[in-house]
């Protein structure tokens, strides 16, 4: 938390690989087709970067762990889901505003359109929700940061390429575009993406919301379940 | 003296491992019971189930009231990059303080633990001994009955030390109930009235610091002089070189003086020191446990 590299990590880094992206991508396109890939692009980058959130997230419970700050906590009347809480809380400020900023900065600088501003401000909680909560079930299993830093790439990586995040779904084989639909990530674009330009139906809305919330709830039980020691 | 904690039969794993095995122990009110015992004999583990921190072993654990606990870990458990304030309040929390109280008992603790005028200084800043007392001081706040404390005194100044003891003892005279492990069997003989020693896991002495001595610690007495002592010393029990003289353990001291004495007196030779050497707890230590290193 006290750690000020975070926001090099949340910011600044998502927003050079959008720059950079945008511009390899863009190169040669037409008008249109340029609109095309920066609306994938922005959100799609936005939905990789947080969550990497999860690093910070495994280091600070570790780091609980270690100094035995854990035991200790465990030695007072407040039981576990408090201090679960406590943890994850500051963390769904730090994503939020990082979704924010992403977004902005992408109106800023792309002109991307925002037509559905409530949805995706609702998206953007519920996908702040779904990362913490997956990162709170990641700490509390890894043993050690290097095994978190791992998983991290492993899920962050692996669910932007088979969720469409680098390449769009329609454009991957078929058998993968059956695996998207089990990625977190594809879910979460698709959102960001039709709410942006104002396609987003109130079923399909209802649907991404469920995915990521229920994602959300599930790391948090993931995470209650496992024994203090 | 009424009883305050049973413990009955208590077995704990880490895997296949045994960690602690048929654990029984009384601990009566009031007292201050020494938990003692060689690198991995598994203290901290017996603490952490007597603290609720671990709850999958097996056995019986109970306390004859309502009792609050402190637990004083053997780590620096503190949030070091915000304030000794921030610390006791956010523990104070913890154990249910709020407002006014919380804010006085924060006031009385820092003063208990000798940091009021650093009260606003970033927990990385201090020494490793102030660290130590708001180690304690965050056990506190809710003023328990019993306090456990995790070798509270590793790596600190006797100033410190000194300070921890004082506060030992007026734990003590507040009827407080206390729990000490320690490698330090002086801070033991010090501070406890009781004492548990536990190597592999399991009680392999325990009782009045008193008893334990009676029982287990052999007299000696020490000789100092121009003369290698006769080989009929040995008669009386076995002998060590110490300090430049010799170390003689003997169930019989006073007749190992006589002897030494007399033998000076025939070669009429300087005697520089004759002593009876009080059996202390360190000298039970080794005989219970051995003096093989251990992890
Ligand atoms: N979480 C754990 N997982 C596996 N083994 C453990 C765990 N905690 C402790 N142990 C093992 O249990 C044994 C007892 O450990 P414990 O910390 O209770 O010893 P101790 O008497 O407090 O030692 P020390 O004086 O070094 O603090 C040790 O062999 C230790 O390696
Ligand atoms: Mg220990």
């Amino acid at each position: 938390m006290q750690d000020r590299g975070i926001w090099f990590w949340a910011i600044i880094l998502p927003i050079i690989f959008t720059v950079l992206f945008i511009s390899v991508f863009t190169s040669g396109l037409n008008e249109t087709e340029s609109r095309q890939v920066i609306l994938s692009i922005v959100p799609g980058y936005t939905v990789m970067f947080v969550f990497f959130i999860m690093i910070s997230m495994a280091e600070s419970l570790l780091k609980d762990q270690k100094i035995g700050m854990v035991a200790r906590i465990a030695s007072t009347p407040l039981s576990n889901h408090f201090y679960l809480l406590g943890k994850w809380i500051p963390y769904m400020y730090i994503v939020f505003i990082q979704i924010v900023i992403l977004l902005l900065f992408g109106k800023a600088v792309y002109d991307v359109p925002m037509e559905q501003p409530l949805l995706l401000m609702m998206l953007a909680i519920f996908l702040t929700f779904m990362v913490t909560g997956i990162g709170l079930a990641l700490s509390v299993m890894v043993k050690t940061t290097n095994m978190g830093i791992a998983l991290t790439q492993v899920i962050a990586l692996g669910g932007a390429l088979l969720g469409g995040l680098w390449v769009p779904v329609d454009m991957m084989p078929e058998f993968l575009q059956a695996v998207s639909r089990f990625m977190p990530q594809y879910w979460a674009h698709q959102g960001f993406q039709d709410a942006m330009a104002g396609t987003l139906k109130m079923a399909d809305f209802m649907k991404v919301s469920l995915v990521l919330l229920g994602i959300g709830v599930a790391g948090f039980i993931l995470a209650l379940l496992r024994p203090k020691q | 003296m009424t009883r305050l904690l049973t413990l009955n039969g208590i077995y704990k794993n880490y895997g296949k491992k045994t960690v602690l095995s048929n654990i029984s122990l009384q601990v009566s009110k009031g007292i201050c019971l020494g938990l003692v015992g060689p690198n991995g004999a598994g203290k901290s583990t017996l603490i952490k189930i007597i603290a609720s921190i671990i709850q999958d072993y097996r056995g019986e654990l109970r306390f004859s009231d309502s009792v609050r606990i402190g637990y004083v870990p053997q780590d620096i458990s503190l949030e070091e990059t915000v304030s000794a304030k921030d610390n006791l309040q956010f523990f104070g929390r913890l154990y249910g303080l709020s407002g006014k109280a919380l804010k006085e008992r924060i006031s009385e603790v820092l003063k208990e633990i000798g940091l009021e005028k650093r009260e606003k200084d970033k927990v990385q800043t201090f020494s490793g001994g102030m660290k130590r007392r708001l180690n304690i001081g965050c056990a506190i706040l809710h003023e328990p009955d019993l306090i456990i404390m995790d070798e509270p005194t590793v790596g600190i100044d006797p100033q410190s030390r000194q300070h921890i003891f004082q506060m030992v003892d007026r734990f003590r005279e507040a009827g407080k109930t206390i729990i000490y492990a320690s490698h330090y069997m002086e801070e033991i003989e010090r501070l406890c009235d009781e004492a548990a020693f536990i190597d592999h896991g399991k009680i392999v002495e325990n009782g009045t610091i008193q008893q334990i001595l009676q029982k287990h610690a052999v007299p000696s007495i020490f000789v100092k002089g121009g003369n290698a002592l006769p080989d009929k010393i040995n008669e009386f029990g076995s002998v060590a070189a110490k300090n430049g003289g010799y170390i003689v353990q003997t169930n019989r001291p006073l007749d190992a003086m006589e002897f030494v004495l007399q033998f000076y007196k025939e070669k009429n030779d300087q005697l520089e020191r004759l002593e009876l050497v009080q059996p202390i707890l360190e000298d039970v230590f080794f005989s219970l446990t051995g003096k093989e290193l251990r992890d």
